[in-house]
């Protein structure tokens, strides 16, 4: 199995986790990998605000990116939002060929990222309510999750995107 | 180092291997092609994907996944992977180019967690792409991608630059 780690950072006081994640996600370690992070959204089910560090991941699979985009789906339906920060140029470059930089937005440290949240402060979850587990999908079978993806036609969605606040959403 | 370079490997099917392929790529494409290092990490990610289709539905453990690398000086790389048949997907170079297509389609939504890797991610960083029925079984699929195409208007000046975007033929 290839090496990766993942692990997350609790943000004292608000509703942002931090998830680190770093080494190679390929098809051999990524569906045991990714658990942690379904993990994370099982615990906090509402209004999560979640940002990826990808400072130390040296590489990521198409399934890998699959993944991502069931997380994006799963916490905007709950009402929190998902950031990126610290991705390589090579990391940004998958990303952006598949259209997710088009879903998720990019930043260049963990700062910006969780700044990029305070225009929406989130709210405490009611504690009573029950919350339905959340498991990541199994594969290779489809999803409930569907995510309308942007296609990047144009000869520009080759080239990473800078890592800069997008205007909004 | 001659005009023409080819490098054939062979490997069991099991994704374990692939880490060694990917740095094997990024490794040969940095050092012994003009190919950015740009497209350095792209054509790992090529080679990940398809040899990653393979062994999940092409080969069966046991049986083997074969890559082929033809890198022609100052004009392109050609990247073949060929599996066996023995896989999970009994299926026909037709049948996979037809899903190919089908998926290339504007307004295709890609619902689940796979099935991004052969379109959005080989598809887009490639010029050229074949599916061929090998004999005994199994299937060939070919990538190739031009260093400078004048088809493409790409010029050397741009070849040069750091962030190089080849203008890939195929439109999503």
């Amino acid at each position: 199995m290839t090496d990766a780690s993942i692990f997350t950072e609790d943000v004292a006081g608000t509703q942002i986790k931090i998830v680190h994640i770093s080494g190679q996600l390929d098809e051999s370690n990524v569906d045991e990998k990714i658990k942690e992070v379904y993990h994370v959204l099982e615990s906090n089910p509402k209004e999560l605000n979640l940002v990826c560090d990808l400072e130390k991941l040296e590489y990521m699979n198409s399934k890998s990116i699959g993944y991502l985009t069931d997380l994006y789906g799963k916490i905007s339906d709950s009402g929190g939002q998902i950031a990126i920060a610290n991705a390589k140029p090579n990391i940004l470059d998958i990303l952006q060929v598949v259209g997710l930089t088009q879903l998720i937005k990019t930043f260049g440290s963990i700062d910006e990222a969780k700044s990029s949240f305070s225009a929406q402060p989130a709210t405490p979850a009611p504690a009573a309510q029950p919350a339905a587990p959340v498991a990541p999908p199994q594969t290779p079978q489809p999803q409930p999750t569907t995510v309308q993806e942007p296609q990047p036609a144009s000869p520009q969605a080759s080239q990473p995107a800078p890592q800069e606040p997008p205007k909004t959403a | 180092m001659d005009d023409k370079t080819k490098i054939t490997i062979t490997l069991p099917t099991n994704a374990y291997f692939m880490s060694g392929i990917r740095d094997f790529t990024l490794t040969m494409i940095k050092n012994t092609t003009s190919f950015p290092e740009k497209w350095a990490f792209r054509f790992q990610s090529v080679i990940d994907e398809l040899c990653n289709n393979a062994v999940e539905y092409g080969s069966s453990p046991g049986t083997e996944i074969k890559i082929t690398y033809v890198y022609v000086k100052d004009d392109y790389l050609e990247i073949s992977v060929e599996d066996t048949g023995t896989g999970k997907n009994k299926t026909t170079a037709k049948d996979l180019k037809k899903l190919f297509d089908d998926r290339r389609k504007e307004g295709y939504v890609f619902s689940g967690i796979r099935g991004r890797g052969l379109v959005k991610i080989v598809g887009e960083w490639t010029d050229e792409i074949s599916f061929t029925d090998r004999e005994g079984g199994g299937i060939i699929v070919t990538v190739k991608k031009y260093l400078k195409d004048v088809r493409q208007k790409i010029t050397t000046e741009e070849i040069n630059e750091p962030n190089l975007t080849f203008h890939n033929k195929i439109t999503l």
